[in-house]
């Protein structure tokens, strides 16, 4: 396809420190194999995109390391496929990236280079399963200069910061964009997803250097919504915001169900990939009692698993109990040990007849490499 | 033309029908046959080459050989995408004088002669695709450099009332191999070979072209080249391998094997120094419904369990409804068992579907056989058993 997307991986992780304190946003696990990485990316190769560029601002070393050459999303290529791009310094520019505009700013190079009519700007922090084949298409037909893509949703006060709403006339042109806004209701919510001319974003990128643009939202989308044609593009499947622990918890816990599983991961889109590990099939033991759960390759089960998710390599001992619970990978539970509403990250251990309890509404995290 | 240098090439005999593995291998080669809840059989072989550094592997093919050809790819799965050497796919080919199909074990090698001939390889590893193992080329590698050996055969120690079905070896206390009898009626010892072969290319392309040249020769390794090379004597030595090996050759070897894979002395696929590597489907981690019962099996991803599964082995993507039992089965890739099935002591190939209430085998038992259902069988029927 004749478009190139840029994928931003972690524009937003302040609220996110737990997950995010030593990974970038788009490499925190998901979904019992994945990182959330895999899907805005899998949705790009699925859509026939072939070549992206990855901003990565700090600790981007497992991201790298899981994204690799790209090969086991058939990035690998002659033309086009991946590029990671970390902040490097040039000229007046130093340091970090300071957001989305800065970015987009010091890659405007390789923005340049490239030979595709269009661009798709994308974070990683979102799940959702799109065909931008039929964005792209909706672009071209209201002759937009930025296309945003939304979903009608239900807000409530607690997870309505740090999102986008939009308000669009009767031809679906924006009129009034709101930034981080405090409110409830029902709103179009933006997904941080838009699809623009690659042109039409070069000027746009000139244009904030002459003025001295800080922040896409503000001073782009929300300052020149009149000036701009900016349309909304309706999204209606799955979708989950990753931007909380609780929200990480909650979201992850909706895929303990066979309609939310296939609607993900067989959707007519395509497969969602993800780095290969070549972990063995898992094993249950004699006693292992397993309900409701998701069970990636390599575990082995001795003891009670109910309503969790265990990521690959997760070894559960005899008469150990998890509920609830979320085991990234490599995590140990040991004999007797009872835990319940936990999230463990990577490599953690927990030791035999610990009790650990946390509750559905506040899980209890344990940071990676923990030994409890 | 001459490519890179390499030290040792392996050539994996992939072309074989496996027809006592019957309905399993109508469609499909016997390398290709799924093993284990993700694997082919072949992915022990090509993972031994990988994790004992071969880079450079033919794999003859000549029955059914779709599904092989497109399972391997380009061998990336194995990091057999190389750039010098990697695997490569060798069917039989049309000469200007003749052409043949590959008319034995070593008929298949002297077609390929100058597909070896490229690399200039000091050694020539033969393998066959159809044994469940984890086994280090390299040391028997070492091993035939150590005896300066013309030829290396595999062995491994076999029960004496099984002797009978092997090629058995004797050896002197050197290990050099003073006889060399296929299928004895009254084995002599009871080292079995592994159809795995070290040679000196050298000699080997020597005692080939001998082999050629003989009308009554059934061209086969175990058959003529080796005794051959023993009567004419050279150095042929019996290199001891211990551990787990088995050939999957039959209907009821398979099915122990995937058995072999619950024990707790049984074959470890866990193993972080010896990672066996396949070609993946792109599936979501298995998920267990809230009435699941999942007892000393094994699961692979994209799998949806809602009812019972005991000492079974399940691989990606199959579906056990509610209700459904299985027991003592190997129920492989995409299976769909709709609810109230009850599935005993069977191995069922990839995606067949069985309708709801059925049941298939008989428990396991002295009198009972495995039932085998093959693949893309729609079973639809209600009642009785099949």
């Amino acid at each position: 396809m004749n478009a190139l997307a840029i994928i931003f991986s972690d524009m937003r992780d302040w609220n996110m420190t737990e997950l995010a304190s030593h990974r970038s946003v788009a490499a925190i696990p998901f979904g019992g194999r994945y990182r959330l990485i895999d899907f805005p990316l899998s949705n790009m190769v699925n859509s026939g995109i072939n070549k992206v560029y990855l901003i990565t601002s700090s600790n981007y070393r497992s991201l790298m390391e899981h994204v690799g050459s790209g090969k086991d999303w058939d990035l690998s290529r002659k033309k086009g496929g991946i590029l990671t791009i970390p902040p490097y310094s040039a000229g007046e520019n130093h340091g970090l990236y300071q957001g989305r505009l800065d970015a987009l700013k010091r890659v405007l190079d390789y923005i340049k280079s490239s030979k595709e009519s269009y661009v798709v700007l994308s974070d990683s922090d979102m799940i959702y399963d799109i065909n931008y084949n039929k964005v792209i298409k909706y672009h071209e037909e209201k002759n937009s200069d930025i296309t945003a893509v939304y979903i009608k949703t239900d807000i409530n006060k607690s997870n309505s910061i740090h999102k986008i709403l939009y308000e669009f006339d009767e031809d679906g042109r924006a009129d009034d964009i709101l930034v981080y806004p405090v409110t409830t209701g029902n709103y179009n919510i933006g997904l941080n997803t838009w699809v623009m001319n690659k042109e039409f974003l070069e000027s746009l990128i000139y244009d904030a250097i002459a003025r001295n643009y800080k922040d896409f939202s503000f001073d782009v989308l929300s300052a020149r919504v009149h000036s701009l044609r900016i349309y909304g593009y309706e999204y209606t499947g799955f979708f989950a915001h990753i931007d909380s622990l609780q929200s990480y918890y909650e979201n992850s816990m909706r895929l303990l169900n066979m309609d939310t599983l296939q609607s993900i991961f067989y959707s007519n889109t395509g497969p969602i990939y993800t780095k290969t590990k070549d972990s063995a099939p898992t094993k249950y033991c004699e006693n292992a009692v397993i309900k409701n759960s998701l069970i990636a390759n390599g575990c082995i089960i001795e003891g009670t698993v109910e309503n969790s998710i265990l990521f690959r390599d997760v070894k559960v001992g005899k008469n150990a109990v998890v509920k609830n619970s979320i085991i990234m990978q490599h995590g140990r539970i040991g004999d007797n040990a009872n835990i319940n509403s936990i999230i463990t990250d990577t490599y953690t251990y927990v030791n035999k007849d610990r009790v650990l309890l946390g509750y559905s509404n506040c899980p209890f995290f344990i940071k990676k490499n923990s030994v409890v | 033309m001459k490519l890179a240098k390499k030290e040792c090439v392996a050539m994996l005999l992939a072309g074989g029908q496996g027809s006592r593995l019957g309905a399993l291998t109508t469609k499909i080669a016997k390398p290709s046959v799924p093993f284990g809840g993700k694997y082919r059989i072949i992915d022990f072989a090509l993972s031994n080459c990988t994790n004992s550094g071969i880079d450079t592997i033919g794999v003859l093919t000549q029955y059914q050989p779709l599904t092989l050809n497109s399972y391997i790819g380009d061998g990336k799965s194995w990091d057999l995408d190389r750039m010098h050497g990697g695997i490569q796919i060798l069917p039989p080919y049309q000469r200007v004088a003749d052409s043949e199909w590959y008319l034995g074990t070593a008929n298949s090698i002297y077609q390929n002669l100058d597909f070896i001939d490229q690399y200039d390889p000091e050694y020539v590893l033969i393998l066959s695709g159809d044994h469940i193992y984890k086994m280090d080329y390299s040391l028997m590698i070492d091993y035939h450099k150590e005896m300066d050996a013309d030829c290396t055969i595999s062995v491994i120690d076999v029960p004496i009332k099984e002797a009978s079905r092997f090629g058995i070896l004797s050896s002197d206390e050197s290990g050099k191999i003073i006889d060399f009898e296929e299928k004895p009626k009254r084995p002599k010892s009871t080292q079995a070979s592994m159809g795995i072969y070290v040679f000196k290319w050298s000699k080997l392309k020597e005692y080939l072209e001998i082999d050629d040249k003989d009308p009554d020769s059934s061209n086969d390794f175990g058959k003529n080249v080796i005794p051959l090379m023993l009567r004419s004597g050279e150095k042929v030595y019996a290199y001891k391998f211990e551990g787990y090996w088995k050939d999957v050759g039959t209907i009821d070897s398979l099915w122990q094997a995937n058995m072999d894979l619950l024990g707790e002395n049984g074959f470890e696929l866990s193993d972080e120094n010896w990672i066996i590597y396949s070609r993946h489907a792109e599936k979501p981690p298995h998920y267990t419904g809230k009435d699941a019962v999942i007892k000393n099996s094994i699961v692979s991803e994209g799998a949806a369990i809602f009812g019972t599964v005991e000492n079974s082995i399940i691989f990606s993507g199959v579906s056990v409804g509610e209700n459904a039992f299985v027991k003592d089965s190997v129920i492989m890739a995409d299976v769909e068992i709709n609810k109230n099935c009850v599935i005993n002591y069977s191995i069922i190939d990839e995606m067949v579907k069985i309708g709801a209430g059925l049941k298939i085998g008989r428990q396991m038992g002295k009198d009972s056989e495995i039932t085998v259902i093959p693949r893309e069988s729609v079973i639809n029927k209600m009642g009785g058993v099949i």
